[in-house]
């Protein structure tokens, strides 16, 4: 530590030497920045940590506890702050975090008792307040929506936090506890293997905790400051995760411990929370509504009912095994006040709802307006399993590869518990990240085109490696950026020259060769197919705009012991704007695209290259998690796609939402701020208070949904709460006319919830980047206020987000608008566009619904003989082949009637482009 | 090799901050090093230094116009005025309101000064030029530079909303539901401590607004900045009657390119700019249906009011937002 300072002091002097004698000479040749990489900012120091020296942090898990009886009324309160610029006192935060809930959740927000902080915050603003408890706005509109029926059976407690040490509070919490499979010390079974995963921050820490984890991206680099870094789990490392069973209501109580003063944050952040569960299909008071924030020293009861999409009409008596939670044997859980028990055969219970909607790797992560991009930046951010019988985190389990009436799908996971395995199950949170010459966190808020930092990071940590078993792992993969898509390729290195087939830079001796590997989860839903990788469309796995989700799986098998591999970013960027362009693999594995500090700046973008890196250690078990390549198109199905009928398309409301640039009643073409256009209507800017379209979650239902980009070189990764959507179509806008085409493989059988928009493609004939998508969705269940934005959250921040609420039909009055104050929540009224109910009525009549292919088996966009041989091929057997087309246990005639039905037809949309990249 | 050796050792990114100081060394709110401190002059003729007199320690509302802006800008400078009042005694005190020229060569001290007179800009609200440069440097610094086009009328209609001290930043347009803005203002940005004390509202208290076609919705968004329908003039006539008043083909055509009518010298476009204090009706790119449906709600909004007995209409405006005394109407018709 000493000698750091020292030699800080020492380059400072020396560098001032230096200043003096050529500052004028360097602000005269200072040139136009090749990059503006990272935004505005010089480049990261590294204080001398090197790439690849420090092993990944694995996720740490929330503590999850059943709620504590009505009768427990142990008192507690958020520990103050000893002042305004100070969060919550943290050495009594685990005093607090330990003791069980209190109060009790109530319906509506808890607005009976005061803010625990009034005093202090009372000093802090000189103004005398008492607060409510809750931040949650009160009375009837943001009430817990069937709170009798769906009330929460499970709760985790959790305070935002400026960064502090971890102190091993929740290793008794996590579903290992240090103790079994690769988080044990040695291994049940194999008593003279380690562990893999039981020393948590690396080889030398203690083994079996967090305690002493210090929050800091390398451990060269400086510690960062309470208020430099903000995290759920009151400011601890490693990132959290929480694990959630399907049909298990489970309440988030969140605690905001943030400083009082908002300008106590270095530099950037807000410090008022609202918390979106991405992707998640919950009520609208539990959503993360932008406006519903909640201030330092309240809690925001969030209430995730955790029910598959469809619970009011869909297997509503919960006959279908494949529609369940996994348990273990003797387990009893409460589903709409009856009580189930663990089915000892299946180890599951059956639930309502289409297990069509199963979905599986989601985040949950501050949706604060106008400081989104910050605030998670800064650090709210968390990722969240959802287990389901389908994908229940135990391999070798009633295996669906054993038998078809089995419903696991025996993902890669492990096996010592009953379900929620993680050796082999692995969060990767890829994010780019900037820090000072302190190497303290850095962001500069006032820009609008996006942010890029320099330096990667996985799970926080730059560029980490991480040891994996010679056997299969499943990747979780986040993008947890601003504003930066990733295109990632997966290298393994041979130490010669010769073996592969991209050379290492000169004298290294060392060559590269892409390794094969499943994308079996898109946005986080299991898809209908695994898509192998490379493949005819894509080389490598596809663009991941921010907020995508990818799940993966590798075989290490296929390595020998001692062989490492390397996962690398090819995409580059000159600014937050959109991706510029692909940099061909051997050019960076060649070091013949090398990054290089050019005075102030980048020569070329930094976040492109080597980021990750993978070492492959023996493995004596025996993996028993499935094939991936069984269920490759034309071969049996994971989770086929929720279905929309012909009848439903053709009578769905329509919708069209345009984001662009040039707002108010500007003219086109005028520039900033971000705007969004609704059903052909004036662009708009974000008004919290302006409603720009109601579904209603029931009658009609289905809607489509024409996402466009309005154009000028931007990227838009669009997302949209509470449903996800099924692509109907990609396309461009070509001199005024709609041409859409065949997504690629990965998008035709997936459920997605981030449309990315950007024009990227044109040149590169990148299958999966066009400005139009039109997309399925169903509006079910719950009712509230959403919203819908662009996930380049600097563009969101930036005014490109609209509101859309959700209503009962007939429902006559519109939701209020919240305004939180220190005192608590008022409403405004809340006026709305007048196509909120009629949706675009243009977009209808000229909408050409495409053919659905339930036939086409090779996913070619035409019914033809080559599927009709696949069809034979499956013909009798048993399970969820592609051509068990009516999904019943067996393909046959049935299946083959539905087949000759469509046999000679097309979807009536131009051919997927294929990818002519190397 | 590794990626690390060919980038760098930490002092030369020192040295790059040194020499060259883009962004503060330190995470810190941007501030005095941040934000150029170049002189500007306001409407006055007096000399104030953009950081230290205008934005330091302060909660500001910038935006940047042009007064020979033909379309954009009176409407913007009006929606702005909307809000001074309904900030009231604010303005100079809690929030700083500022309007920068982007087109400082025309406009001098004195045609800023005349401008803000003939928006009868109440006092706190600052209009300012200066240096071209220096006034891009302010923009930039703001991400208020438009790096696509440099066409006076492509300047940004966002304008900033910050506190310098706390290092927040929003941006807004002026045409957001004003409320919104003013609550942006005086609660986020002041850490909602101006009005804390304020007491809770709960949902019941609240009244849905009546549903609005898109002729009232273009009508309240549009068009209540300047004009009301039978509560007097505000800055441009009173629109009541407006239809059977006007000749439907002259109306038409003056709601879709006043601009041109006025270079034609239509002589009724004349009289009215001289009547409405030369400022002149703005161009508000309506499509043709946005047009009818307009003209059809005033017409039904004619009919209306005179359908109603006096006693019942509400009072002269009263300068508020027509959005808010919609609300206070429909909650006071309990």
């Amino acid at each position: 530590m000493n000698t750091d300072k020292t030699s800080l002091t020492f380059a400072r002097i020396h560098v001032l030497a230096i200043a003096t004698l050529f500052g004028l000479v360097g602000i005269t040749t200072q040139a136009q920045a090749k990059t503006d990489v990272p935004t505005a900012l010089p480049p990261s120091p590294l204080f001398g940590a090197l790439s690849f020296s420090q092993q990944m942090l694995r996720f740490e898990e929330f503590a999850v506890n059943p709620l504590p009886a009505p009768d427990v009324t142990t008192e507690k309160s958020l520990p103050v702050p000893f002042g305004c610029d100070d969060g919550s006192n943290s050495s009594a935060m685990d005093d607090f975090l330990g003791k069980p809930l209190w109060p009790a959740p109530t319906r509506l927000s808890n607005v009976t008792l005061p803010n625990p902080w009034a005093d202090m915050i009372s000093d802090c603003i000189f103004t005398t307040i008492t607060g409510v408890i809750e931040g949650r706005p009160p009375g009837e509109a943001f009430s817990h929506q069937r709170w009798t029926e769906l009330g929460p059976q499970v709760y985790f407690e959790t305070a935002t936090g400026g960064a502090r040490k971890n102190t091993g509070l929740r290793d008794e919490d996590q579903s290992h506890a240090y103790a079994v499979g690769e988080f044990g010390p040695t291994i049940s079974g194999q008593e003279n293997e380690t562990g893999l995963y039981n020393r948590v921050g690396g080889p030398l820490d203690p083994p079996g905790t967090t305690n002493g984890i210090e929050v800091r991206f390398h451990p060269k680099m400086p510690i960062q400051q309470s208020n430099s870094l903000w995290t759920f789990e009151d400011g601890t490392f490693p990132p959290k995760l929480l694990p959630v069973r399907y049909g298990v209501s489970t309440l988030m109580r969140h605690y905001n411990g943030l400083p009082i003063n908002v300008s106590a944050n270095n530099g950037f952040g807000e410090h008022t929370l609202t918390t979106h569960e991405h992707n998640g299909h919950q009520p609208g008071e539990s959503d993360g509504y932008a406006g519903a924030y909640f201030f330092p020293g309240q809690y925001y009861d969030n209430r995730w009912p955790l029910q598959l999409a469809g619970y009011d009409s869909i297997n509503i008596n919960a006959s279908d095994p494949r529609a369940s939670t996994p348990c273990s044997p003797g387990e009893t859980l409460m589903f709409n006040g009856v009580e189930k028990t663990c089915d000892p055969v299946t180890g599951t219970i059956n639930i309502r709802g289409d297990w069509h909607e199963i979905m599986s790797t989601h985040w949950f992560h501050d949706h604060m307006i106008d400081a989104t991009a910050q605030n998670v930046y800064k650090g709210s951010v968390a990722m969240m399993n959802y287990y389901s019988g389908i994908d229940r985190g135990k391999e070798g389990f009633r295996c669906e590869y054993d038998d078809p009436d089995n419903v696991n799908l025996c993902l890669p996971s492990g096996t010592a518990l009953d379900w929620g395995n993680r050796d082999y199950d692995i969060q990767l949170l890829i994010a780019d990240k900037a820090w000072d010459i302190g190497g303290q966190l850095d962001f500069v808020p006032l820009n609008t085109n996006g942010f890029l930092g320099d330096r990667m990071t996985v799970n926080w940590l730059y560029d980490p490696y991480f040891d994996v078993r010679a056997r299969q792992y499943r990747f979780r993969i986040l993008d947890g950026s601003v504003s930066r898509f990733f295109k990632i390729a997966i290298v393994r290195e041979f130490n010669d020259t010769s073996s592969g087939d991209f050379p290492g830079p000169t004298g290294s001796n060392k060559s590269y060769s892409r390794i094969p590997f499943h994308l079996i989860a898109n946005d986080g839903n299991i898809m209908e197919h695994s898509v192998l990788f490379p493949n005819a469309q894509s080389n490598d796995l596809p663009i991941m705009g921010v907020a995508e989700r990818h799940d993966i799986i590798i075989d290490f098998s296929q390595f020998p012991v001692g062989t490492k591999l390397y996962m690398v970013n090819t995409l580059t960027f000159d600014n937050g704007r959109g991706p510029k362009d692909i940099i061909p693999l051997a050019a960076i594995l060649s070091g013949a695209f090398t990054p290089m500090i050019d005075g102030n700046d980048w020569s070329e973008d930094p976040a492109v290259g080597k980021f990750l890196e993978f070492r492959v250690q023996a493995y004596s078990g025996t993996d028993l998690s499935m094939n991936p390549a069984d269920y490759e198109v034309g071969k049996k199905m994971m989770i086929p796609l929720v279905e929309f009928t012909d009848a439903e398309l053709a009578a769905a409301k329509h919708r069209t939402f345009k984001f662009g640039r040039g707002g108010g009643n500007n003219s086109d073409g005028n520039p900033i701020p971000w705007t969004i256009s609704t059903d052909g209507g004036e662009k708009r800017t974000s008004d919290l208070n302006v409603v720009s379209a109601a579904p209603e979650t029931m009658g009609g239902g289905v809607e489509i949904w024409h996402l466009k980009n309005g154009g000028g070189g931007w990227a838009h990764p669009v997302h949209i709460h509470f449903e996800e959507g099924q692509y109907l179509s990609r396309g461009d806008t070509v001199f005024g006319v709609d041409v859409n085409r065949t997504p690629p493989q990965w998008e035709i059988g997936a459920r997605k919830d981030i449309y990315r928009l950007s024009d990227l493609g044109r040149e590169l004939g990148i299958p999966d980047s066009s400005m139009n998508i039109d997309v399925a969705i169903r509006f079910r269940e719950f009712a509230g206020t959403y919203v819908e934005h662009c996930h380049n959250t600097q563009h969101e921040d930036t005014a490109m987000l609209l509101r859309w609420d959700n209503e009962h039909p007939g429902q006559t009055v519109r939701m209020p608008t919240p305004r939180p104050g220190w005192n608590g929540v008022t409403y405004d009224s809340t006026t709305e566009l007048a196509t909120i109910k009629s949706g675009h009525l243009a977009a209808a009549a000229s909408f050409v619904v495409p053919n659905q292919l339930t036939a086409d088996l090779n996913w070619d966009g035409r019914v033809n003989l080559s599927d009709f041989s696949i069809f034979r091929s499956m013909f009798g057997k048993p399970g969820l082949w592609s051509g068990n087309i009516n999904e019943d246990a067996v393909v046959n005639l049935r299946d083959f009637g539905l087949f000759r039905r469509e046999f000679g037809k097309g979807n009536g949309l131009a051919p997927a482009l294929l990818n002519p990249l190397p | 090799m590794n990626r690390t050796d060919r980038y760098t050792a930490p002092w030369v990114a020192i040295t790059a901050v040194l020499l060259w100081g883009m962004h503060s060394a330190i995470a810190a709110p941007a501030g005095a090093d941040y934000f150029p401190n170049v002189p500007l002059v306001n409407q006055d003729g007096e000399t104030l230094h953009f950081y230290d007199d205008v934005i330091k320690g302060k909660v500001v509302a910038i935006n940047f116009m042009f007064t020979s802006c033909g379309d954009i800008c009176p409407l913007e400078t009006a929606k702005l005025r909307d809000i001074q009042t309904m900030l009231g005694d604010h303005v100079g005190k809690n929030v700083f309101m500022y309007s920068i020229t982007v087109d400082p060569d025309r406009d001098t001290p004195a045609v800023l000064k005349a401008y803000r007179e003939k928006f009868k800009v109440g006092p706190g609200w600052q209009f300012l030029t200066g240096k071209i440069e220096d006034i891009d440097r302010i923009r930039k610094k703001l991400a208020m530079y438009n790096e696509d086009g440099d066409e006076l009328s492509d300047h940004s209609i966002n304008f900033v909303l910050g506190n310098e001290k706390t290092g927040q930043w929003l941006k807004r347009t002026p045409f957001d539901v004003p409320e919104a803005i003013v609550s942006v203002l005086l609660e986020r940005l002041q850490t909602h401590s101006l009005m804390a004390s304020n007491s809770r509202q709960s949902y019941t208290e609240v009244r849905a607004l009546p549903s609005v076609g898109n002729g009232k919705n273009l009508f309240l968004s549009r068009c209540t900045t300047c004009h009301t329908m039978g509560q007097g003039d505000k800055l441009g006539p009173d629109l009541l009657g407006v239809v059977s008043r006007r000749d439907r083909q002259w109306l038409t055509r003056w709601l879709k390119e006043p601009e041109v009518m006025l270079k034609e010298k239509d002589p009724l476009a004349i009289a009215l700019l001289d009547q409405y204090n030369n400022i002149p009706m703005p161009n508000l790119k309506l499509k043709s249906t946005d047009i009818s449906d307009l003209i059809e709600y005033m017409q039904e909004e004619e009919r209306r009011v005179n359908a109603t007995p006096k006693s019942l209409l509400p009072q002269p405006y009263k300068l508020q937002s027509i959005i808010k005394n919609t609300a206070e109407t429909t909650a006071s018709s309990e």
